[in-house]
């Protein structure tokens, strides 16, 4: 009892009540020992430059976006016929600033069977039960969508092109000898037409 | 203490000659010699017994029993419960569940909440024997949840940490000793205990990526690698991420608990003295040595 004394001798009698959440303790696994060149401060970063050998990092400024919620289609009782599940996303593409140009003539052409007249591209989920689930998938579309304009396709080399040619020929040509013959086995089961 | 009886062994140790097989011998009594017995007791059979398997020293093998099934190969291996005594479980606490006890009144969203706050509104149940670790906070009312708030639990799932940035609040996982939890979940009789304050223990080797992972928040990692995270967060679920560091109330948002700290406020190796509302600390080098570490 009296080592226990010993060691707890300090003592205060009244607790400091305005700084009740008080970060003063540091123990040897805290976070400025275990990361010292850390600024250990939550911050809100910039979005990334669309600049350089990146012509789509991914970002979307989610501002830009006209985002609509309705009630999905399906099975699904009383809870699908209330809960707003479905998501509608929408942009100008011409007015949109996070697209490169070049990209924007080649999205125009690819998806021009979702863009209205206007030239909003829409897209649509409702693929999961949940709103922000449904709002995920339809920026993966339209990440994939641009990011699928960004890749060049690479024209076959002129051996290649020759090879496919002279394939393709060779495959209509048994395609229409299998064809005649067909025909003469078909022909072959009519009686002949002059009699001798 | 030992450290005579060992500096003193070191110094003789650096006279003596090299171990080798010529200067080593075996534990005493581990070797029992192997000696045919003689004389009326040991002699004539030598303890083989009279004609059979077991004079002809041709015995059955281990766990044979005579052509019945053995039980070695009664029953199957069947591994459906392996190491299930081990594996840790989360409780859950839905976030509509929290909007509920902070609506109500139960829980005070203007400072950090975490297992101690759920636990003292008396709804919320944890059974550490039971190897039950904490909170797990689910999704169900992640589309309402509008509330900024500094939570601390154990285990949450993206969507989760996704909804409550989306409103402006912070979210960490942080792992908790059984011990620890002992103390936290009945906070008055622990300190009518009079034991000073305990510090936290490192979790698992199974859990320390988990709470080191800044995607998932843990309360381990690197907090300017959680902000990266946070933007890949908005950018995935279709929200423009709240700057938290223009909130007037950012430093009790970004109020965090030390690796080692149990309560807030509290250090360990604190004796919370309730009756003459003082604290008493330790003094002596070697214990704030131990509680610092």
């Amino acid at each position: 009892m009296s080592n226990l004394c010993k060691n707890f001798t300090k003592i205060i009698t009244q607790v400091a009540t305005n700084r009740l959440y008080s970060s003063s303790y540091k123990s040897a696994i805290s976070l400025d020992s275990l990361y010292p060149t850390s600024s250990l401060k939550l911050a809100t970063p910039k979005k990334p430059p669309n600049e350089g050998q990146d012509k789509f990092t991914g970002y979307i400024p989610i501002e830009e976006l006209d985002i609509t919620y309705s009630r999905s289609s399906g099975p699904g009782g009383q809870n699908v016929n209330k809960v707003n599940t479905k998501v509608e996303v929408r942009f100008n593409i011409s007015s949109a600033s996070w697209i490169n140009d070049d990209l924007k003539s080649k999205l125009l052409e690819k998806y021009k069977n979702k863009i209205t007249k206007e030239g909003f591209i829409i897209f649509r989920s409702d693929v999961t039960r949940s709103q922000h689930l449904n709002l995920a998938d339809c920026l993966e579309k339209i990440r994939s969508s641009v990011r699928s304009c960004v890749v060049v396709e690479q024209e076959p080399s002129d051996e290649t092109a020759e090879k496919l040619r002279r394939r393709f020929e060779r495959a209509t040509r048994e395609r229409l000898a299998l064809k005649r013959t067909r025909s003469q086995v078909k022909s072959n089961r009519q009686t002949p037409l002059v009699n001798l | 203490m030992g450290s005579n009886t060992t500096e003193k062994a070191l110094s003789m140790l650096r006279f003596l000659p090299r171990v080798c097989l010529s200067n080593i011998r075996p534990h005493p009594n581990s070797r029992i010699r192997d000696k045919r017995g003689r004389g009326q007791h040991g002699g004539d059979k030598h303890g083989c017994g009279n004609k059979g398997s077991g004079q002809r020293q041709n015995y059955m093998r281990l766990g044979y029993e005579t052509g019945n099934n053995p039980f070695y190969l009664r029953f199957p291996h069947e591994p459906y419960y392996q190491r299930h005594h081990l594996r840790r479980e989360y409780p859950p606490v839905s976030l509509l569940q929290l909007l509920k006890f902070i609506e109500l009144n139960r829980i005070d969203h203007t400072k950090p909440i975490d297992l101690v706050s759920v636990v003292n509104t008396g709804l919320y149940k944890l059974l550490p024997d039971q190897r039950q670790y904490g909170i797990q906070l689910t999704d169900e009312g992640a589309d309402v949840f509008n509330l900024k708030i500094n939570i601390e639990v154990q285990y949450a799932t993206e969507v989760v940490i996704a909804a409550i940035e989306k409103a402006g609040g912070v979210i960490t996982t942080a792992y908790y000793d059984q011990h620890s939890l002992q103390c936290m979940l009945n906070t008055k009789k622990f300190f009518e205990r009079g034991v000073p304050i305990p510090k936290r223990m490192m979790p698992p080797p199974d859990a320390i990526e988990y709470y080191s992972d800044p995607a998932k928040r843990g309360y381990l990692a690197d907090p300017d690698k959680i902000s990266e995270e946070r933007l890949v967060l908005a950018q995935k679920y279709g929200y423009s991420l709240p700057e938290i560091e223009k909130d007037p109330s950012y430093d009790m948002l970004t109020e965090r608990k030390d690796p080692r700290q149990i309560f807030y406020g509290l250090h360990p190796g604190w004796v919370v003295n309730l009756r003459d509302k003082a604290i008493l600390k330790p003094q002596d080098e070697e214990l704030l040595k131990y509680y610092a570490n």
